[in-house]
């Protein structure tokens, strides 16, 4: 009997299930509806939501990029050059000896060399093959604080370089890059060059230890990123002499400096660059709506603003062409994060970005160039929905605007500011209508 | 698994908003559709639960638990296949839910009567709507899909009591509470994006939960070994719908009518019955509380069947049912009356029989099972549906 019942029971819950794969009625019948709301567009000036904007500078190092760059007035003005200190030279190499045996040589010979500089072919601005050159480094500095006129700038040693723009050097010669040949540039070394970077087994006289080689640029007119530089080391084994080596000298920091040193913007804004730039402002976003008629219309003036009525939200910049030495030769990702704790300004911390790409809102370079004056919205509408619902995570009502990825290249994106007829705004969709009532 | 155990399982699910299914478009007009609470007996012989011979957990018929020896507990679901179309538009679509109109537990107070406790399915408010619209965004047009739903409907739990005065003749009270939900939803969702990302969703709705109170008496009578009549009426306060504080909508408050029911079964020969039963209701009242563009009236329900005792299946007695049914339905989207009809048709199978003291054969155990193939009809809406309702009922806990 108690079969009986257990099979009962597991017949009702077999109806119990099917309830699980419901569906529910459906029509497309608009009589069903609710009275349709409205869907507007408005746009409100920099004054109507945001004040306060200020330009602040100086975030990140150029050895955070991991890449060089080497210029010569470019634009009539600009020059950077690369430095890179190499890391210590191999001590050994497995190699196979006369009998085919494979063993590991100590005693290894190196009779010469390349330098060999590989060039991002998309972010170099260059108008046909330039020559380059390669010195050697006899000055200390520091790869965290070098600049064009200092070598080291740490709060208990500061030294400038002998000559600016990182002189000194000892010329090792000369290479010449064809951009439509190839991606990289080969400095060739003779069996005492190839040596250069070796430390010496005693140190007596630190002036006359190599600190690294710099790479400049000695055509003019051009601006070229280096993505890498390598030294390679032509070895010959002791325990095969037939045997040619070539073995690789990675390196411990690379770093660039340059001239000048951007002036902060007197108006508008400013994003990116090396060191970074970012953009900050308050919003003070409206809360109330008494218009346009349209949505008066639809629903009761003056409307409360809600979050679930923000549909989109976006802050619309203009493009701005600046200083053609700096402007942006690839894809500019701009973010805007909200601000901490504005108090702590220019150091206070971030919030997440407000882009749900991850990648930040991608401009063309050529926006800010030929297209300047052209609109481009960074959408941030969960951010105000957020503000509105007073949710946020930090309470801030301060924005940041950046670089996604900071600091990203010596170039920086410019906008017009408050200030100017272009200046940026905050566009808004909004759908609104009567409250939904019980049947 | 012990009855007990067996009944407050079924009665967790039964009493579970999400679990209760919806069946008809109709669902969006007015307060939705009645939910007949009612067993797959009742359902089978074409009835509207009220008049048939035996004791059982009625609502509709409160005097109908009085001859109940033994504790009782009887839960019924109601799975239904729904194919729905609009002579107007050209519209169609199916859907299917299952929902659980009744849950009932009757127990000997005493010697003085046996008291009852149900758990019901009033309104059913279930459906879903959705329009595609074109939207202005500047200079831009986007398509827009406009959708709305509406999630819930009115239950009601029910104490009742029931005492047999004679051998022939027995009264019923019950005195419920409406209880349930609706939320309502409506969302505009963007098809289309603007050049710098996609529009998010507006939404907006509210949420509703129902009060209010009811009293149904009863009384039955058997006429000799041949007939057996019974009649109950309903009134009901107001039904109180209270929208919640973060709710824009305005609460609501609607009249409800009196309900009156009148059923019966007469005895056509050994082992053959014959069951009938309408009931009356003036919803119109209740239309004064709805949004424009739903009409309410006056509905008058009336079904029959018959009923073959004497059938059985594998050697356990296994009645056969056969039956028809006439609903108004109180409310309209169209402003037409609204009908559903069905015929009917069933079967109950006893699970465990076994002896009281007096050598009366007992049933401890028993499904009923019914199938409905009906229509509904508002103007120009249609649907055909096919339905099923399974009543487990276990005695003597």
């Amino acid at each position: 009997m108690n079969r009986t019942k257990n099979l009962t029971v597991a017949a009702m819950v077999l109806v119990a299930v099917a309830a699980c794969s419901e569906q529910d009625p459906t029509t497309v019948d608009s009589s069903l509806l609710p009275e349709q709301p409205v869907t507007v567009e408005l746009t409100f000036p920099w004054g109507d939501f945001a004040s306060n904007m200020a330009v602040y500078g100086g975030y990140g190092t150029p050895p955070q990029l991991g890449t060089g760059l080497v210029a010569k007035a470019f634009d009539g003005k600009l020059d950077a050059r690369t430095l890179v200190r190499f890391a210590s030279y191999p001590v050994s190499a497995v190699v196979k000896d006369s009998l085919g045996s494979t063993l590991t040589d100590y005693d290894l010979t190196f009779h010469g060399g390349r330098v060999v500089a590989f060039f991002d072919t998309v972010a170099s601005e260059v108008p046909g093959p330039v020559t380059l050159d390669l010195g050697v480094l006899r000055t200390k500095w520091d790869v965290g604080t070098a600049s064009w006129t200092m070598a080291m700038d740490t709060v208990g040693d500061k030294e400038p370089w002998p000559e600016p723009g990182a002189g000194p050097v000892e010329s090792f010669g000369t290479a010449v890059w064809d951009p439509s040949a190839g991606d990289s540039a080969v400095f060739v070394l003779d069996s005492a060059q190839a040596l250069a970077w070796q430390p010496p087994d005693s140190v007596t006289d630190s002036t006359t230890v190599v600190q690294g080689a710099r790479l400049s640029l000695l055509t003019s007119g051009a601006r070229l990123k280096l993505t890498s530089v390598a030294l390679r080391l032509d070895t010959r084994s002791s325990l095969n002499p037939d045997t040619a080596l070539v073995l690789t000298v990675g390196r411990t920091d690379l770093t660039f400096v340059y001239s000048p040193y951007p002036d902060p913007p007197t108006e508008g804004m400013r994003v990116g660059g090396v060191p970074a730039w970012r953009t900050v402002f308050d919003v003070n976003l409206p809360t109330t709506l008494s218009s346009p008629s349209s949505l008066c219309a639809a629903v009761r003036c003056p409307v409360t603003l809600t979050p679930s009525q923000v549909t989109y939200a976006a802050l619309v910049l203009h493009t701005k062409k600046e200083d053609p030495a700096f402007q942006p030769s690839d894809t500019v990702s701009l973010d805007v994060r909200p601000v901490f704790d504005p108090s702590a300004l220019p150091k206070a911390p971030l919030g997440s970005s407000l882009i749900s790409t991850g990648v930040g809102r991608r401009l063309s370079a050529s926006l800010f160039d030929g297209g300047d004056g052209t609109a481009v919205e960074v959408p941030i509408t969960q951010w105000v929905q957020a503000v509105l619902a007073d949710t946020t995570k930090t309470g801030s009502r301060t924005l940041a605007l950046l670089s996604a990825f900071e600091p990203l290249d010596i170039s920086y994106a410019s906008f017009y500011g408050p200030n100017s007829p272009l200046a940026p705004s905050l566009r808004m969709v909004i759908t609104a209508g009567p409250a939904v009532e019980h049947p | 698994m012990s009855p007990r155990r067996t009944f407050f399982v079924l009665a967790l699910v039964a009493t579970t908003p999400a679990l209760g299914g919806a069946q008809s478009i109709l669902n969006g007009a007015g307060l939705g559709i009645p939910v007949d609470a009612v067993d797959a007996r009742s359902r089978a012989l074409g009835g509207v639960g009220i008049g048939l011979q035996g004791p059982s957990i009625l609502p509709g018929d409160p005097a109908s638990a009085a001859r109940l020896l033994l504790g009782t507990v009887v839960m019924t679901a109601r799975p239904s296949w729904v194919s729905y179309g609009r002579s107007d538009t050209n519209e169609t679509g199916s859907f299917r839910g299952t929902d659980f109109p009744l849950v009932g537990v009757a127990y000997p107070a005493f010697g003085l009567g046996v008291m009852t406790v149900s758990f019901e399915s009033v309104f059913d408010q279930r459906y879903h709507a959705a329009n595609g619209v074109t939207v202005q965004v500047a200079d831009s047009l986007l398509a827009a899909t406009d959708s709305f739903s509406s999630k819930g409907g009115v239950s009601q739990v029910r104490l009742g009591f029931a005492r047999a005065l004679s051998r022939n003749v027995a009264v019923g009270i019950s005195f419920g509470r409406y209880g349930g939900s609706l939320v309502r939803r409506f969302s505009r969702t963007f098809n289309d994006s603007i050049a710098s990302g996609s529009l998010g969703q507006f939404q907006s709705g509210g949420y509703w939960t129902y009060a209010g109170t009811e009293v149904t008496a009863g009384a039955s009578a058997d006429l000799g070994t041949v007939a057996h009549i019974a009649g109950s009426a309903t009134w009901s306060s107001h039904l109180e719908a209270k929208a919640s504080s973060d709710t824009k909508g305005s609460s609501a408050s609607y009249d409800v009518p009196l309900q009156l029911r009148l059923g019966a079964t007469g005895v056509l020969a050994p082992g053959l019955a014959l069951n009938v039963g309408l009931t009356r209701a003036n919803w119109s009242v209740t239309g004064n509380g709805l949004t424009e563009g739903t009409s309410a009236r006056s509905t008058l329900s009336w079904g029959g069947g018959i009923e073959l005792s004497r059938a059985s299946l594998l050697g356990r007695s296994a009645p056969l049912r056969f039956g028809y049914r006439h609903s108004d339905l109180p409310f309209s989207l169209t402003g037409s009356a609204p009908v559903e009809t069905a015929w009917t048709g069933g079967l109950g199978l006893v699970l465990k029989q076994t002896q009281d003291l007096t050598h009366e054969a007992l049933t401890q155990a028993s499904v009923d099972l019914s199938f409905e193939r009906g229509t509904r009809t508002d103007g120009p809406i249609s649907e055909s549906f096919k339905r099923m309702s399974v009543t487990l009922r276990l005695t003597g806990f």
